[in-house]
């Protein structure tokens, strides 16, 4: 893969030998200690020219390498003159004069062939490395969605974009992000309709990048976050290209990182993450009550806890008689204050969910059982724990696992410490000031330059229509303003008209 | 100066309801007490009364700031009349400001601590709920515009709850009308200029606004929604309570809640007011704001920000020492109205004929 930035090697001039022995003797300095470099002498049948042919085993297809270039050099014969064109049956064919070209595309998987006597080489696309199937997205399955999620290879992943968008307008930017192993970041976007401000705003912040190697996304976006500080996420990565195409649609930018299976997408507003692909594929009545639901959830999984510390420990003349009696008969056992209580029990629901992403699959189970029965019936029973504060935790986890996205839903574990904390010191003056604080972190945050509470703050009201409801895509005919497109319309009037009913005798 | 302004540009409503806000704010709670005490059951009509003079005082105002369309009061005062009247304007706006945000402060700071959380020392409370002003007063009017929006839209729903008691109300209570004559309720709108405080804001934000013709508009609308949300409020009171019960509580609009009752929750008051504290900051955020602005205006720097730690730290160090009493309280209340219609009402009069006096001398 040909990556354009290269600052050191693009100033090299030719450095390439032109004798093979040479070429050999340079090649075993630069790779020791590579049993994987595979150096091969072969003579060419078409001009007769001694040549060497290397390559990363591993890195590359051993098929290919066989049938497209060691066969049609041995073994068909052309008649060319020595130096004249060969005949290899590969796609895509670099000519090469400086070294460090040369290691970078032996590096990225290319085999280069080197022909005696001339004064370039050759590099063969015949990159092959171990890659997985294409699968159904882990983190973001979708019931009615496409099942293909992205994958480790960069190319294959623009190519699963671009199957969505066959356009032209579908641009794509290449940078190269690292210095020990430079990772090629494309940056896709659609020309006529992408404002070219969040596209330079990023395209600057990635060029910005100084660092070794970006082994995955979630690297990338510490780097280029506009406040790391913040506990929201400010850019969505999304293993879904379906998601990925359909934000580029509406004016956004989505950063494909090679060698990491999700994709970022900005910039993007705090409702964003409350959105889920599957809302566009299912009625849109369904979706906008799943939205409510979504949203009611977010702030279940953030506050209850919160609130049921600062009610019992603060404000319980606001529970009514008959309930106070019961929650004081199970909570009269109980020797912790409501805040150990709390925390005790948010913790272990936490440590569980880590166990469960940890474990393989098939001792994962076990986890369900001793947490659900174990801890929850059991802490009841022996009166360690109050039945709310189980009824409690069990609805702050189910509520947080409805959340589309899973940074959404880290930094919702978060906010819910916090919470708990300013409940318990301060009941529920500290529950409003820590949504004060919410709300400031929402309003004033951006994402890429752009309002992050757009459109709620400051107000859109035309984007509303894809906010809180989801409003039938035939009444959607504009791209959200809330991106500040080049180009606003996004469709025409695309609803048939009702016929009128046919009079019947 | 000029580049303080660019890039914080507000919306109109925005604008709106950041004067709105530091109207209603605090004095809601007391003000159908304090018109029942004054002008009866016929206090609703000394709201529309006052009303009127406030939207008066606040088109003046406007008017003013028209000849000043890139630049704040002060601004325009150091233009037109030299340096140190520029700076005499901004310590006086300054210090009014800091009296509107250390009352609706001290106000807040009672009220949780009598309602929510009595055990607690008021210096405590005082600095909670400075770090929310601080954090979002430091982003600058465009932030404490949004925010001011983005609560009034999220208090939209209170006002359905305040529906519910109507089903014990007596509308026999507002009969006859001008049942005393006109005297009391002419003496009630005294009560209106406290909760209409704050449309001198327009002094400072006007350079802010995106659309600066729609500033007249804007002003009548943020008057209105601040007498319909008064005349909404008050109307409840009267005819909920009887006229010479309604005098016996101090917060009304508190006390009404008591009345509300579902099963699955006691005393709905108490959720309320917490929720209520994200009105009140309504008053402080902004004027938190306004004077840290004034005042680095005074010093001559255009980034409020060191202005601002130190009066965060100076009010949570002062609250420390000296926590108003109730008493104490409403004598604030008293000097800040005196000042308050010294520099709403009577000093825009004065600097608009002083405008067209200048003007037409320098015409001639």
């Amino acid at each position: 893969m040909k990556l354009p930035h290269n600052d050191q090697s693009s100033e090299h001039k030719p450095d390439l030998e032109t004798h093979i022995p040479d070429i050999i003797e340079h090649l075993q300095r630069l790779f020791t200690d590579a049993p994987d470099l595979v150096i091969r002498k072969l003579s060419i049948m078409q001009t007769g020219e001694a040549a060497v042919l290397a390559y990363l085993d591993g890195l590359t297809d051993k098929n290919s390498i066989n049938k497209d270039v060691l066969y049609p050099l041995q073994f068909i014969g052309g008649g060319g003159e020595p130096g004249s064109e060969l005949y290899v049956t590969v796609g895509h064919i670099v000519p090469y004069t400086t070294w460090s070209h040369i290691i970078e595309a032996l590096l990225n998987g290319d085999s280069v062939l080197f022909v005696e006597g001339r004064s370039e080489c050759y590099a063969l696309d015949t990159k092959g490395w171990p890659q997985r199937a294409i699968e159904d997205p882990q983190l973001e399955p979708s019931l009615k969605g496409a099942h293909q999620g992205f994958l480790e290879t960069g190319s294959q992943n623009i190519a699963l974009i671009r199957r969505y968008i066959p356009n032209r307008e579908l641009k794509i930017k290449q940078l190269a992000v690292g210095k020990r192993g430079p990772a090629s970041v494309s940056i896709l976007y659609l020309e006529d309709v992408t404002n070219k401000e969040f596209l330079k705003r990023l395209e600057d912040r990635i060029k910005g990048i100084n660092v070794d190697v970006i082994i995955n996304t979630g690297e990338l976006v510490e780097f280029i976050e506009d406040n790391p500080y913040s506990l929201f996420p400010q850019l969505i990565s999304t293993e879904r290209p379906d998601a990925a195409a359909s934000q580029i649609l509406q004016g956004r930018c989505a950063v494909v990182v090679d060698r990491s299976p999700s994709v970022l997408v900005g910039p993007v507003n705090f409702m964003a993450f409350f959105q889920s692909i599957d809302d566009y594929s299912t009625r849109w009545s369904i979706a906008t009550f799943l939205r409510m639901l979504r949203i009611a959830a977010f702030f279940i999984a953030a506050f209850l806890p919160a609130l049921y510390i600062a009610v019992v420990s603060y404000h319980f003349e606001i529970i009514p008689m008959k309930l106070l009696i019961t929650l004081g008969e199970s909570r009269g056992r109980v020797p912790l204050p409501p805040f150990v209580e709390a925390v005790l029990m948010e913790i272990t629901l936490e440590i569980l969910r880590e166990a469960g992403v940890r474990l393989p699959a098939p001792v994962g189970q076990t986890v369900g059982i001793v947490g659900g029965i174990v801890i929850g019936q059991a802490v009841v029973q022996a009166g360690l724990i109050s039945n709310v504060m189980v009824v409690v935790v069990a609805f702050t986890g189910i509520s947080s696992f409805i959340l589309p996205n899973y940074d959404m839903v880290a930094a919702v574990r978060l906010i819910r410490f916090i919470l708990m904390i300013l409940a318990s010191l301060f009941g529920f003056v500290g529950i409003i000031i820590g949504l004060i604080v919410m709300i400031e972190q929402i309003i004033a945050l951006r994402s890429l330059g752009m309002p992050y509470g757009i459109p709620l703050a400051p107000m859109r009201f035309a984007d509303l229509k894809d906010t809180f409801i989801r409003a039938p895509l035939w009444l959607m005919n504009k791209r959200p303003i809330s991106t500040s497109p080049l180009q606003n319309r996004r469709q025409g009037k695309s609803r048939f008209q009702e016929e009128e009913e046919e009079k019947k005798e | 100066m000029k580049k303080v302004y660019s890039g914080h540009e507000i919306t109109s409503l925005q604008y709106i309801f950041l004067l709105s806000g530091i109207q209603v704010g605090v004095a809601v709670l007391s003000l159908p007490r304090k018109l029942a005490e004054t002008a009866g059951t016929d206090g609703w009509i000394s709201i529309i009364i006052g009303w009127l003079i406030s939207t008066a005082a606040s088109l003046i105002i406007v008017q003013i700031m028209k000849n000043s369309p890139n630049g704040s009061l002060p601004d325009w005062a150091a233009g037109v009349m030299g340096m140190w009247a520029g700076k005499a304007v901004a310590f006086l706006l300054a210090l009014y400001f800091c009296f509107l945000l250390f009352d609706g402060l001290t106000k807040t700071v009672m009220i949780t601590k009598i309602w929510l959380l009595p055990n607690t020392p008021s210096y405590i409370i005082m600095i909670l709920l400075l770090v929310p002003t601080y954090m979002i007063a430091r982003h600058g009017p465009r932030i404490v515009g949004r925010y001011c929006e983005l609560i009034v839209y999220i208090c939209l729903w209170i006002p359905i709850i305040y529906l519910i008691p109507l089903k014990h109300s007596h509308f026999l209570h507002l009969l006859p009308p001008l049942k005393e004559g006109w005297q009391p309720v002419l003496t009630g709108v005294k009560e209106i200029i406290y909760p209409s405080l704050g449309m001198v804001a327009t002094f400072v934000l006007y350079p802010f606004l995106k659309h600066k013709e729609k500033a007249g508009a804007a002003v009548v609308a943020s008057n209105t929604l601040t007498m319909a949300s008064y005349l909404f409020i008050t109307l409840i009171c009267f005819v909920y309570y009887s006229p010479d019960e309604i005098t016996e509580y101090n917060n009304p609009v508190i006390s009404i809640l008591k009345s509300i009752e579902f099963r699955f929750i006691e005393r709905i008051e108490v959720p309320f007011i917490a929720f209520y504290l994200t009105v009140f900051s309504l008053v402080w955020i902004p004027a938190m704001y306004l004077t840290t602005f004034c005042s680095s205006w005074l010093f001559g720097r255009t980034d409020s920000r060191g202005h601002l730690r130190v009066l965060c730290i100076a009010t949570a160090i002062a609250t420390y020492f000296y926590t108003p009493t109730y008493r104490q309280n409403w004598v604030i209340e008293q000097i800040l109205t005196a000042f308050g219609l010294g520099i709403e009402y009577i000093f825009p009069v004065l600097l608009l004929a002083f405008i067209a006096v200048h003007n037409r001398m320098r015409r001639s």
